[in-house]
């Protein structure tokens, strides 16, 4: 199968913001949340005690073998749906096939890893639609249920709280560089477990703690979701670059020029709203734009709770999971980003 | 001259093989990059700009040659610095220049005097047209220290593209050598070219 996108196969955010400006926002009391807040997810009341968290998201190929590629687009769809804290309940499959060029096992595959993540979720599939073309794209739409008073927004970070991150970053260079077969086979398989690994345990722990502000890392990197929580939250954002965790050689690869294009996207997204300081590394900038496919939360965090909030991240296997920054009241920029 | 020729291959690894010429080359050296993919192209000179490295390119047919010139400042890095304060494109500049020269804004009570000042120089952030350059003397170039509290809004200023000009030897005068964090020093012949050539001058 051939590999292409991964999140990073989105449209370029700018793009995007400009072209939803012209669509009309439905106007109904139940929405709860919707594209205006840049959230992850639409949220619909249903009664006082009920909401439904609604997403959909769908890429090509990121990994050669068509079950793990979709265990990862499986995960990633689901992804919203926990950083809102909300429990995946339905789905429907969604997928691009062509059958005239592709082996139809490939595509039983596809479905049977979409459908194995799908049960580690608790999520039933339920139906789904299909159809031929090239290349392949596969992801589901997903309905979670949530209290409508408990919903985890982008426009929930407060000044004073801390940023912290669940999943070492990233899985955008790694797989540009398993396109370009300069990876090694430690790299892609950490990155393919990371991209397939579920949001659910991260989400669990945001509700135990009652956290009001996350959003999960995909397609605009880093800094490009950091940013739409910092524009819903009308507050700054500051992240030390040099402590982020990242994927095995990712720093590397990085210096050796292997930037995927969504990172210049991304970069064109955030620059006028960020502050680079004058001696951040180039390297550690572009990873921050760095498209993730199936990334990690980034959550906000009250400091009286971070070091407790980190240690159960980390017996749940989020062994990654690390403060990388902070919240600040609104200051010129949006974000600044610091070595 | 060394050609690398990338046509075909797709983002990034024209980008790559960019990197790993200007890291072979010596500083003065000349190298040509080619690709056939715009995507590759603007994302290769954008990595150029952004390390401050020059380049031409030429473009026919679909195929973008990028002559490169490794530069002397050494190493791949970063001057930020200089990208933190690159030009932003979409603002429009007059031909009027603004001349500070006094903290503060008015004869009159002082601390409303610093409060004008303040509010002065926000509106001038949120003009439609933007001054040509801003020259600041006598007391005016206190508000370039790091201290002013109206910094960060110069800061802004300068990033939006407009020249500032701190007359060195009131700089020197009030001895803020070390503090001044905007702008670039300047003498009195520069900075009555300035006056002398606006459509006109403020001075708040």
């Amino acid at each position: 199968m051939v590999e292409s996108g991964g999140c990073s196969a989105k449209i370029s955010p700018r793009q995007l913001e400009e072209f939803l400006k012209y669509l009309p926002l439905p106007e109904d009391p139940n929405i709860l949340v919707d594209i205006d807040t840049h959230d992850d997810a639409g949220v619909y009341r249903v009664n006082d005690e009920l909401a439904l968290v609604f997403t959909t998201d769908f890429f090509p190929p990121v990994c050669s073998d068509p079950y793990e590629f979709g265990q990862i687009a499986a995960a990633n769809s689901i992804s919203d749906v926990y950083a809102m804290g909300g429990t995946p309940v339905i789905a429907l499959n969604i997928m691009m096939f062509p059958s005239s060029k592709l082996p139809m096992e490939a595509y039983a595959e596809i479905l049977k890893g979409g459908s194995d993540i799908a049960a580690e979720a608790g999520l039933r599939i339920i139906g789904g639609h299909t159809i031929d073309d090239y290349p392949p794209k596969y992801g589901l739409a997903v309905i979670g249920y949530i209290h409508p008073g408990k919903i985890i927004k982008n426009s929930g970070a407060r000044p004073g709280d801390v940023l912290i991150i669940t999943k070492p970053l990233g899985t955008g260079v790694i797989l540009a560089a398993q396109r370009l077969k300069i990876a090694s086979a430690d790299d892609a398989d950490q990155a393919k477990n990371l991209m397939k690994m579920l949001n659910k345990s991260g989400s669990e722990i945001m509700n135990k703690f009652k956290i009001i502000g996350a959003t999960d890392i995909t397609g605009f990197g880093l800094a490009g979701h950091a940013l739409k929580m910092a524009k819903a939250s009308n507050v700054s954002m500051t992240f030390n670059l040099s402590g982020i965790p990242l994927i095995g050689s990712t720093y590397k690869l990085v210096d050796e020029g292997c930037i995927p294009g969504a990172s210049f996207r991304n970069l064109d997204f955030v620059e006028n709203d960020t502050c680079f300081t004058a001696d951040l590394n180039y390297n550690l900038k572009m990873i921050a734009m760095d498209a993730q496919t199936s990334g990690g939360l980034l959550m906000c965090v009250r400091p009286e709770i971070s070091d407790q909030v980190i240690s159960e991240l980390q017996k749940a296997g989020l062994s990654h999971s690390a403060i990388i920054g902070k919240v600040t009241g609104k200051k010129d920029k949006y974000l600044y980003l610091q070595e | 001259m060394q050609i690398i020729d990338t046509s075909g291959e797709q983002c990034p690894a024209p980008l790559i093989a960019t990197k790993r010429a200007l890291k072979e080359a010596l500083a003065g050296d000349s190298f040509q990059v080619i690709t056939d993919n715009q995507t590759s192209f603007s994302n290769i000179s954008r990595f150029l700009s952004d390390n401050n490295t020059e380049f031409a390119y030429e473009t026919t047919n679909g195929i973008w040659t990028l002559t490169i010139t490794k530069g002397n400042t050494g190493i791949l890095n970063t001057n930020p610095e200089k990208y933190c304060t690159t030009e932003i494109p979409h603002f429009s500049h007059g031909d009027f220049v603004i001349a500070f020269t006094s903290d503060k804004m008015g004869e009159g009570d002082e601390e409303l005097g610093h409060l004008l000042i303040g509010n002065f120089i926000n509106a001038v952030k949120d003009l439609d047209i933007l001054p040509d350059k801003i020259v600041f003397y006598n007391k005016g170039v206190t508000l370039g220290s790091e201290n002013s509290p109206v910094i960060d809004q110069l800061k802004e200023i300068e990033k939006m593209g407009v020249t500032l000009l701190l007359c060195a030897t009131c700089v020197k005068y009030y001895s803020l050598e070390e503090k001044i964090k905007i702008g670039t020093f300047s003498n009195m012949f520069e900075i009555t070219q300035a006056l002398a050539g606006a459509s006109h001058v403020l001075r708040p």
